[in-house]
């Protein structure tokens, strides 16, 4: 009982919302593309470009809200090249995608040599991290359950409150409809001549400013540096977040929650003295398992195709295999 | 005259082929005009030129008495001009009222007023007695229910001319009835249709003026009381055509395909067919009416080994299929002409040869030893070519570059040579020219008199009347009822479509 007590505490909770931070605000990000009808496999390269030049403007700067800002537009710049190979040029989404993640890990690790003059990792130097912000009155009312709301960096809170904000847009806004239109039915769109190019560069770019901030968050907000890979498979987690969630926000939300909570308990039993490797692997597994266990159904009609043209190349004899189940006659 | 649109004089080439050439178009307001043609009459590519989705190379448009350059859509609707596509461009996942205003939301402080959006559309659906609940989710609606909604959504832009293009091509009978009553009654307050069909009944039964198209160009306006159908299909096709009850002999051979309490899920589990029973004999064509949708293509995949039975029976001469994959059920004798033939008929960018040759690859003649002698293929195919009367320039053409009556021919050609003796034929005539469509029925009739066993589906209750013995019913995956091909009774069919249990009938 006193492990268990050790493990669930309030700083666990207090470490999830951390945790979960970047995946959800590159996940919402994601939302937009989704819903637009963009299969985007390219946000962990937004991501880990706009980690490194958040570093970089942070010490160019001195400040870490022009690192930040710095950080969002590398992540902007990524995001316009991809809306203009795939929207405009319309280049297979999962090629610039990925085409686009491999740059973003070659340039970083370069650019890390040819600034810095090191491999592996930049610490220190002038760095300026995120201030933390201190709610007024917080510790007064709460006690000590007070960290659960107050003292976090910035962008914390601009994730968990965009989460309401997508809704409202999704639901309540002519480019929250137009970019679900786009997405779901685009000869609809193109019927009341609502521009299918125009909404899905809107989506990608917006897709780009939170992928922007999700790498700022990770490079300048709870540790102030940079290493190599580090979003380390956050934005593929958030890909498969997206695939399950349709990029319906409040799934979405949960998919993070269920990640940065697996995160954040990983963290914590490696303190217990469990093998590192293995407790690293926990998060992916249990947003692995939970997705596989979710249903396939409700994905925009763009996500579906692709997702069928990926098994359909991978599967060599579909209909052979639905024909041996004897479970399909009852 | 008062004139809601007078087209004069358009021309439009796409490269060396002329799709309309100097057509006038006079429509008065107040009217209901019919422009009916074949495929590739023209029709569509002037509506898209009136309605501002192409510019023509010679001609002018005036609408309501005034000249003007249409070059977008915004244009035309500006001027009161509303088109209702064939296929529908509502969104699923929004309701009805979203889907009415998108594109001209109603919003306050920057968000989108639904309360306001909904109670335009109450009033909207009152005022043109067009019933829809403004609240409803689209997905799962009724095609009726959708068509209903894309003319309130022209409606709610002010449109005073509505163009229809197709608008029947998916309703049962009776919600095609209740279409005409609303068509009436906009004319009756002013307002003007046009509305493009190449299904002569329906021309016959709602318009007050009609305008043939053939070749790109107008053969003959006149009012409606000035035409017969016979007429009407002898200017549409530019020869006889004729629709009647084919001529048949007796048939009293064995039962060749026999299908017992038959169940089948459909893609989202849901059961598609319930408790399907029928059989077909050896010479006789036996229909499959139904409004699409109503588990005609089930029936159809399933008997072909496409989709696995959930409970039931098949047997094809005796012997039961419900396990065999398709080539094995092929070679068992039953041929299949798959209902879309885009998808199952042909792979378009492969010759016409290769089409014909899947299924037969590793038979004499046209392979030895394994490998394909394709000079016996091509033989092969200029012969069917020749007794099909396919258009093509020859074998190696892609099938994509032929038209969709000609695409239908090389399907019906390699199925009805396959040396099957039952044919399964889902939709034979469906998107194909009235022209094309009596070849398709002769030979269709060729094949019943040589015995075989045909199950005919078909959204056509013309084509059933003219081909089946006996034509089954389906409503919802069930078999409503059967009628006598001979002496069939459109209204009771009809109602039978829409759910209505004929015992149920009598006292209507």
């Amino acid at each position: 009982m006193e492990v268990l007590g050790n493990l669930f505490n309030i700083a666990l909770l207090v470490a999830t919302i951390r945790t979960t931070t970047p995946i959800l605000l590159v996940a919402l990000g994601g939302s937009f593309t989704t819903k637009a009808g963009i299969f985007n496999i390219g946000l962990e390269g937004q991501m880990l470009i706009a980690a490194f030049f958040a570093v970089v403007g942070s010490i160019y700067t001195g400040s870490s809200l022009g690192g930040l800002l710095i950080g969002v537009s590398a992540a902007l710049l990524f995001a316009l090249i991809y809306a203009v190979l795939v929207v405009s040029f319309r280049a297979n989404e999962v090629v610039v995608g990925l085409a686009l993640n491999i740059l973003a890990g070659g340039m970083t690790i370069s650019l890390l040599k040819a600034i810095f003059g090191t491999r592996g990792s930049v610490v220190g130097r002038g760095i300026v991290g995120l201030p933390k912000v201190q709610i007024p009155g917080a510790r007064d009312v709460m006690g000590s359950s007070a960290q659960l709301i107050s003292g976090f960096t910035p962008l914390v809170y601009v994730a968990f409150l965009a989460v309401p904000l997508l809704i409202l847009v999704y639901n309540r806004t002519q480019l929250g409809l137009y970019i679900r239109v786009v997405g779901e039915k685009p000869e609809a769109a193109e019927a009341l001549g609502i521009s299918i190019a125009r909404i899905r560069y809107g989506a990608s770019m917006l897709c780009g400013l939170f992928a922007g901030l999700a790498g700022a968050h990770m490079s300048l907000g709870y540790i102030t540096m940079f290493t190599e890979n580090m979003s380390s498979g956050r934005g593929f987690m958030a890909v498969a977040i997206l695939i399950f969630s349709a990029g319906d926000p409040l799934k979405v939300l949960a998919g993070c929650l269920l990640f940065g909570f697996a995160d954040a308990f990983s963290l914590r039993l490696q303190s217990f003295g469990f093998p590192s490797y293995l407790v690293l692997a926990v998060p992916y597994s249990v947003a692995l398992v939970a997705l596989f266990a979710l249903s396939w159904r409700g994905r925009p009609k763009r996500l579906r195709e692709t997702a069928e043209t990926i098994r359909r190349a991978l599967s060599v004899h579909p209909a052979d295999a639905g024909r041996d189940a004897p479970a399909s006659r009852s | 005259m008062d004139l809601a649109v007078d087209l004069s004089g358009i021309t439009k080439r796409f490269g060396a082929f002329t799709a309309n050439s100097g057509i006038d178009l006079a429509v008065r307001r107040g009217e209901i005009h019919a422009i009916i043609g074949e495929n590739g009459a023209g029709k569509t590519t002037l509506m898209n030129i009136l309605f501002g989705l192409l510019q023509p190379d010679e001609g002018t448009i005036a609408i309501g008495g005034k000249t003007m350059i249409v070059d977008s859509p915004a244009v035309a609707i500006g001027q009161g001009l509303g088109m209702v596509h064939q296929h529908f461009k509502l969104v699923p996942s929004l309701t009805v009222a979203d889907n009415i205003f998108l594109g001209m939301e109603i919003r306050r402080n920057g968000l989108i007023d639904r309360a306001a959006q909904e109670e335009r559309t109450r009033s909207l659906s009152e005022k043109f007695r067009l019933r829809v609940d403004p609240r409803e989710r689209v997905a799962g609606l009724s095609v009726g229910m959708e068509q209903r909604i894309e003319i309130l959504k022209v409606l709610a832009r002010n449109a005073r001319t509505i163009i229809l293009d197709e608008p029947t091509a998916v309703l049962t009978p009776q919600e095609s009835r209740d279409l005409f009553r609303t068509l009436r009654s906009f004319v009756d307050d002013g307002m003007t249709v046009i509305f493009i069909s190449h299904h002569l009944e329906e021309v016959m039964a709602v318009s007050d003026t009609v305008t043939v198209l053939r070749d790109g160009r107008v053969v003959a306006t006149k009012p409606k009381s000035a035409l017969s159908k016979r007429e009407l299909v002898r200017l549409m096709v530019g020869r006889d055509v004729s629709f009647d009850r084919r001529p048949r002999g007796q048939t009293n051979g064995k039962v060749a395909l026999e299908v017992e309490d038959l169940w089948v899920r459909d893609d989202r589990q849901l059961a598609a067919l319930k408790s399907v029973s029928l059989s077909v004999r050896a010479g006789e064509i036996v229909g499959i009416a139904g409004v699409a949708g109503n588990g005609q293509t089930e029936l159809a995949e399933v008997l072909s080994g496409l989709r696995p039975a959930s409970h039931g029976r098949a047997r094809l001469h005796g012997q039961d299929i419900l396990d065999l994959p398709p080539a094995a059920i092929r070679a068992g004798g039953l041929a299949h002409v798959p209902g879309d033939r885009m998808v199952r008929g042909v792979d378009r960018t492969a010759s016409l040869s290769a089409n014909m040759l899947i299924g037969r690859h590793r038979r004499a003649p046209f392979a030895r030893a394994g490998v394909i002698d394709w000079s016996a293929v091509h033989g092969e195919m200029w012969t069917l070519i020749r007794r099909f009367d396919i258009r093509a320039r020859g074998p190696e053409d892609p099938a994509r570059s032929l038209s969709g009556g000609n695409i239908q021919k090389v399907v019906l050609a390699r199925e009805f040579t396959a040396g099957g003796d039952v044919l399964l034929i889902d939709q034979p005539t469906r998107g194909v020219d009235i022209g094309a469509q009596e070849g398709i029925h002769d030979e269709i009739m060729r094949q019943r008199a040589e015995g075989r066993a045909i199950l005919l589906i078909s959204t056509q209750l013309d084509e059933l009347k003219a081909l089946a013995d006996r034509i089954l019913i389906m409503f919802d995956g069930r078999i409503m009822g059967a009628v006598d091909g001979a002496a069939m009774d459109e209204d009771a069919i009809g109602l039978m479509m829409a759910g209505v249990d004929p015992a149920d009938m009598t006292e209507a």
